[in-house]
């Protein structure tokens, strides 16, 4: 190929797209819509069941305070800490629950992994940031909230590009 | 041409040069890294005297240190998430590689289902590193469309990986016994469709970078690296077969399912700059029709995963098991003692073998083709720490 052609072939291949979509997705406004509710994880199985990994939530009336979920993440990034809950629980007698710090936890979900009792899952809650590094600990009460996610934009792939839509 | 010999001398005398005449004004020192964007977390010094460059001397070392000794500390399953930080575009492969090793430890296969999840990862994987890299590759070109378009469309590949693993890019998805999940509802064809159309945006690449005239001649003919000096140096990946050797893990070990898959090993003959750029595009065409058998041939159900305790104990021994990354073949090598934690694991990864080819490649060209050979070399500076 000679010199002019590749130069026009450069330049007409960049200017096509003046007309094409844009792919760019507009973020606070926009957000991605994932599949299911987060990753969770069948013990009987043993498998996970595919999600985002994003903040955790605790089932209060499963926990058993059982520390599985503390040991796997021991090796990992030391992110979850056995605190005491004044709730009264039957099959929690020592009344101990997981607390997470966000400010190391790196979201691997190799916790939700080791919990046996169903109790600790990953939601699509991924907007964690905040001013000070406290408000990055949640406690099992703040875990226990289910977030509201409302991400609906997906990748479509039209006659004029992909695009978020 | 100088042959690797003399300029291997060549080096050794203007270093033993360099260090007696440190006060010769006539070369200037120039620090590359590791604040330096042009270099990534890593730090090269290079003396220059006028426009060429004299000495290099690589230093990498500033990220991912003690990296090994931190998995004698953990158990096997615990390793996967620090173990695939120094690429986390890449953490498939990484992961992949390690897995092979404890199977192989453990003594265990992978259900066939899981086998082919973990290829289809890993392929993803591969993809959206070698977009990232090109994105680099592009901007120190100062090429920016060429920055915007491949960190665009990786987008493409994210979204296929979160959708399976639900984390955008340290996966954690490749474990000792398979894979942590099943693909999720309608994702072949969400996975079919957007690799097909990452495929066609392939060819516009060529157009505006490749077939560029202006980057033709700033790559082509520039940092030679004949085929017996590749492998007197030892370089793998996409450096080697741009040397005309064609050389993939995949086709010469092959793992898991890839005996099954029909793919050709794209390599070039050139041996420049130009080649070392274009092997990874032509990598990634033949991904893109890996992925597409992978997707074909996968059973339609079956387990994914072999259930192992959290602290599988493996047997005695040590074994070595390679992989074929985005920058080449990355391998485990892995002693047990009996215990849950590994006794030693020693990580073979292209990066740092590329980088051996960094000061030789450099030795005599001009300051103005550093860019263009340095990124060349498909290294991602971190990969490179230990
Ligand atoms: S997701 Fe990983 S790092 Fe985070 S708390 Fe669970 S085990 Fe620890
Ligand atoms: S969340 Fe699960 S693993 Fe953790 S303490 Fe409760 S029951 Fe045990």
């Amino acid at each position: 190929m000679n010199t002019a052609t590749g130069f026009i072939k450069a330049l007409e291949s960049g200017t096509k797209h003046i007309v094409l979509k844009r792919f760019t997705l507009r973020y606070p406004e926009e957000k991605l819509k994932f599949v299911g509710d987060g990753y969770q994880f069948d013990p009987k199985k043993g498998v996970g069941i595919a999600g985002t990994r994003g903040r955790h939530i605790l089932f209060h009336d499963k926990c058993t305070g059982c520390q599985l979920c503390a040991i796997a993440c021991e090796g990992i990034a030391e992110a979850i800490t056995m605190v005491k809950v004044d709730e009264q629980w039957k099959q929690n007698k020592k009344s101990i629950m997981p607390q997470i710090d966000y400010g190391k936890c790196v979201f691997c979900g190799l916790c939700v992994d080791a919990c046996p009792f169903y109790a600790l899952y990953m939601t699509n809650d991924y907007e964690l940031s905040s001013f000070t590094k406290s408000h990055l600990i949640y406690t099992p009460s703040q875990l226990a909230v289910k977030p509201k996610y409302d991400g609906e934009v997906e990748i479509k792939i039209g006659s004029r590009g992909a695009y978020h839509g | 041409m100088t042959s690797l010999e003399e300029k291997i001398d060549e080096a050794k005398r203007l270093s033993l040069q360099i260090t007696k005449e440190t006060d010769d004004d006539r070369l200037m020192t120039l620090s590359v890294g590791p604040q330096h964007p042009g270099s990534g977390h890593f730090r090269f010094t290079i003396k220059l005297d006028g426009d060429y460059i004299v000495f290099v001397d690589p230093d990498p070392g500033y990220v991912h240190r003690g990296h090994e000794k931190m998995c004698e500390y953990r158990n096997h399953f615990q390793n996967i998430p620090h173990l695939e930080r120094p690429v986390i575009h890449d953490s498939c492969n990484i992961t992949y590689a390690y897995s092979l090793a404890v199977e192989d430890l453990v003594g265990i296969t992978v259900p066939r289902r899981g086998q082919f999840i973990r290829a289809l990862a890993s392929e993803l994987s591969r993809l959206s590193y070698t977009l990232y890299w090109l994105a680099i590759y592009g901007i120190f070109l100062g090429h920016s469309t060429m920055f915007m378009w491949p960190a665009g469309d990786r987008e493409l590949l994210i979204d296929l990986l979160e959708r399976l693993s639900g984390a955008r890019v340290t996966n954690a998805f490749n474990i000792p016994g398979g894979v942590r999940n099943d693909i999720p509802y309608n994702f072949k064809e969400k996975c079919l469709a957007q690799v097909n159309y990452f495929e066609k945006r392939l060819k516009e690449y060529d157009n505006i970078f490749y077939n560029n005239p202006l980057v033709r001649q700033r790559t082509e003919g520039v940092g030679i690296l004949t085929k017996e000096d590749a492998i007197k140096l030892g370089v793998t990946g996409s450096v080697l077969r741009a040397s005309g050797v064609p050389f993939d893990v995949r086709k010469v070990e092959p793992y898991d399912v890839y005996n099954e898959i029909d793919f050709n090993v794209q390599y070039m003959k050139t041996c420049d700059s130009f080649a070392r750029a274009y092997v990874p595009v032509l990598d990634m065409r033949e991904s893109c029709h890996i992925i597409r058998q992978l997707l074909d041939k996968m059973p339609e159900s079956g387990d994914v995963r072999e259930k192992l305790q959290f602290n599988i104990k493996s047997s005695p021994g040590e074994t070595y098991k390679r992989v074929e990354s985005g920058r080449g073949a990355l391998g485990y090598h892995v002693v047990s003692d009996g215990t849950p934690k590994p006794y030693r694991v020693k990580a073979s990864v292209g990066s740092f073998r590329n980088l051996l080819a960094l000061p030789f490649l450099l030795t005599g060209s001009k300051l103005g083709d550093m860019p263009a050979i340095y990124w060349s070399l498909n290294y991602w500076p971190v990969e490179a720490d230990r």
